[in-house]
């Protein structure tokens, strides 16, 4: 897994490469913590268009990055969810949880 | 003619992502569509990240059994008959040596409570047609089962 981030205006956005798993969750949760709790940026759209696979163990970094964002009074999005992401989010009844959009244009342009 | 596929892995996340390529074509070859495959090998990693986790507290130099197994008559009696119509599913049986895992914990938790974790058992539930778990004197053992769907000839 990869994982990079990246500023849009007001936006940092936070490309995610590859399958979230008990291996490497722990490095998606550390840069969500980063950049939510220590740099406190204001809005922040994790992209998981290029994520075939994610375990319960990612989801749980995904809900960790939500409620810190509701602490911080911050906005926290996904968008470009796999079949398995939506399915594993759906079946977690997460998915009206999370603030999800269909791709990145569509996120930054949410009010 | 057995088919089944055993292997004895450590109790390292590493192999998590060799488990799911192994699981995701043997559950190919048994016939599974896309979905069902995404919900088995799901299933399967649930499983054996919760012993990694819970059974061996992320002591990752431990053992753990899976076997992967088609169900269904003997294939071996008529080796002309289409695979496709004599399958019926796939069971997996994963063995461990850890602490037993508590009924509370093979119960899952409440989804409505929003917070991390906890949702392995959950979703191993509603992705497998069969769960069971049995803590024997020298193993634990967990046994998940899909069937297919699909109507034969």
């Amino acid at each position: 897994m990869q994982i990079s981030t990246r500023q849009s205006g007001t936006f940092t956005i936070v490309d995610v490469v590859g399958d979230i798993d008990l291996y490497n969750s722990p490095e998606i949760r550390k840069v969500l913590l980063e950049h939510i709790r220590d740099k406190k940026v204001p809005r922040i759209i994790i992209n998981l268009k290029e994520v075939r696979y994610i375990d319960s163990s990612g989801v749980a970094s995904l809900v960790e990055g939500l409620k810190i964002s509701r602490n911080m009074s911050s906005r926290f999005m996904l968008y470009g969810l796999s079949p398995a992401a939506r399915e594993v989010l759906e079946l977690s009844r997460l998915i009206k949880v999370f603030e999800v959009y269909e791709n990145e244009e569509q996120a930054v342009a949410a009010k | 003619m057995a088919f089944s596929l055993k292997l004895e892995l450590p109790s390292h996340p590493q192999v998590l992502s060799v488990v799911r390529s192994a699981v995701q074509q043997f559950a190919i070859v048994v016939g599974f569509n896309e979905e069902e495959c995404r919900s088995i090998i799901l299933a399967v990693d649930e499983a054996l990240a919760n012993i990694i986790r819970h059974a061996y507290d992320n002591r990752y130099d431990q053992t753990i059994e899976l076997t992967c197994r088609r169900l269904g008559p003997d294939l071996g009696t008529d080796p002309g008959t289409p695979l496709e119509q004599v399958c019926d599913g796939l069971e997996f049986v994963i063995m461990d040596h850890g602490r037993p895992a508590t009924p509370e914990q093979m119960k899952g938790r409440d989804l409505d409570d929003v917070r991390p974790g906890g949702l392995g058992i959950h979703l191993m539930c509603q992705t497998m047609d069969q769960v069971s778990y049995e803590p024997r004197p020298d193993c634990n053992q967990l046994r998940l089962i899909k069937l297919l769907k699909r109507k034969t000839q």
